[in-house]
């Protein structure tokens, strides 16, 4: 579903990546560890096509990095939910229109709109709050608003680039244990994290980026390794 | 639907950016209003230096003993001119009545016989009214035969024309200047608007829209920006030329289609402003 093969960057204005070789299956959730600067964001970007190898090659969806033309990034992004630590709601609009917003700027119906929004809100368990703009909701309810965002146009996979560093332990927790669910309802999970407690919580193949490149690919029963040495 | 999703986050923008919006419609209205004053200046200044031309007469003096056939044929071959646009024949007896007009006097009292001759006035086209057309049509009146001398006001042709020239080489320069100026500042402003909320691009992009679909919200931003410039500036003209009108210059000419053109001039200023910078913001 998600193939890297000896992707690398270089000259590019973002942390460099070096000969980068993975793959990420249908349904699956996988962490990305690392410190600041190791790579996490790029390899994230790239996978929604933000940003391009300098040599290899990307292969999302039926999308090929080498081949993708301009005008079939935006009909790949339908299909790859991304969220952020910062949330990036539009302050002006209350936690539904800012749901329905991914759907009215692909030209979704507005009978669709109504129904899938009210679905995700209510699969975030948000929907007694829907109404509600986003400076009068807590931090763990922004991101799960920015999670329905994502999730609104039912992608394949959800990229989720740190999206607990803005929240408190109760908060991050839940942010996770709502990742796991959407996890098991079948949409692949790709996370970048440096809160080591959260993958013991919700233990998954983890990644660990350093310097550009893969140094450890930890499966989820030996992952007590790693918090060892971290 | 598209449309009504444009139209909707193009209000949705405007009162968004509130501030930033303002400045914007206050930039293209101070922007269209000089064009609109400089323009209203060229063409009132032409017209008023098109009615001076008009006024500028070359004056041909015929032979006293001419014949009326001849007369004709001299009047049909100025008529003929290309560059002619009025040529009236003035007898002897419309001179002396001019005359004692003119100077209150009766020269028939002193002199026995009317001395004055018949004459051709030739008015040329205002097109043709420079100093060195005005002379070759006077040297080629003088070769006709049955024409003594002629006469015209080379000095007032050549001051007009020398000052017509320089005035409306200035006020092009200066509109033209004015217009680039202006173009860019008001495009910088739109940008710094769109600047200010690259977030909702980043978002649009992020959830798939296609650029159609950013751009479409900016730019009808953009048009009511202008339109709202543009009415803005089209009440102050207004003002200002009743000012005029009742003041200093009643024959001021404002044609009330102008007030159109600045209301479609600030649409275009905002929908390619908006356009422009838009593009900007959507690399990939």
């Amino acid at each position: 579903m998600i193939e890297f093969y000896n992707v690398s960057t270089i000259g590019l204005n973002a942390p460099i990546l070096r000969k980068i070789s993975l793959n990420i299956n249908k349904g699956e959730f996988v962490y990305l560890i690392g410190k600041t600067g190791a790579g996490k964001t790029t390899l994230l970007r790239m996978i929604y096509m933000d940003l391009f190898p300098s040599q290899g090659n990307i292969i999302v969806d039926k999308y090929s990095s080498s081949t993708i033309k301009r005008r079939q990034i935006p009909y790949l992004r339908r299909k790859v939910g991304v969220v952020f630590q910062d949330f990036k709601l539009l302050p002006d609009r209350n936690a539904y229109d800012n749901i329905a917003f991914a759907l009215q700027v692909i030209g979704a119906k507005r009978r669709e709109i109504k129904s899938r929004v009210l679905s995700v809100l209510t699969q975030v368990g948000l929907n007694h709050k829907r109404y509600h703009m986003p400076e009068m909701l807590s931090g763990g309810e922004k991101q799960r608003v920015a999670i329905a965002r994502a999730l609104v146009n039912e992608p394949f996979i959800l990229l989720a680039d740190e999206p607990t560093g803005n929240l408190d332990p109760e908060a991050s927790h839940g942010i996770v244990e709502l990742l796991e669910r959407i996890n098991k309802s079948g949409t692949a999970v790709c996370m970048a994290t440096h809160n080591y407690e959260l993958i013991r919580l919700a233990p998954h193949r983890t990644l660990v980026l350093d310097g550009g490149q893969i140094r450890q690919e930890i499966m989820p029963d030996s992952l007590k390794k790693i918090q060892g040495t971290s | 639907m598209n449309l009504f999703f444009f139209i909707r986050e193009g209000i949705i923008g405007l009162k968004r950016a509130r501030m930033s919006a303002l400045i914007s419609i206050i930039s293209l209205c101070l922007a269209l209003t000089l064009i609109g004053i400089f323009s209203l200046a060229g063409i009132n200044l032409k017209d008023v230096v098109y009615r001076f031309y008009k006024e500028i007469e070359i004056e041909a003096f015929l032979d006293p003993a001419i014949q009326n056939s001849e007369i004709k044929e001299i009047e049909n071959k100025i008529a003929g001119y290309q560059e002619t646009a009025s040529v009236r024949f003035i007898s002897r007896e419309q001179a002396l009545k001019e005359f004692q007009e003119i100077f209150g006097e009766d020269i028939g009292k002193v002199l026995s016989e009317n001395p004055l001759p018949p004459s051709f006035r030739i008015v040329l086209k205002s097109s043709h009214s420079t100093p060195e057309t005005v002379e070759i049509i006077a040297r080629e009146l003088t070769q006709l035969k049955g024409i003594q001398e002629v006469i015209y006001h080379k000095e007032i042709i050549q001051f007009l024309h020398r000052y017509l020239t320089i005035g409306v080489t200035v006020v092009s320069i200066i509109a033209l200047t004015m217009l680039i100026i202006i173009t860019i500042l008001v495009f910088n402003t739109i940008r710094l608007t769109i600047y200010a909320r690259r977030n909702i691009i980043q978002i649009m992009k992020l959830v798939g829209a296609t650029n159609y679909f950013i751009k479409g919200p900016f730019i009808f931003e953009g048009i009511f920006q202008g339109l709202l410039g543009g009415a803005l500036s089209a009440t102050i003209i207004w003002g200002i030329s009743r000012v005029i009108i009742s003041t200093i210059f009643p024959e001021l000419n404002i044609e009330n289609y102008f007030y159109l053109l600045l209301l479609g001039l600030g649409m275009i200023l905002g929908l390619v402003g908006s356009y422009l910078s838009v593009n900007k913001y959507l690399q990939y």
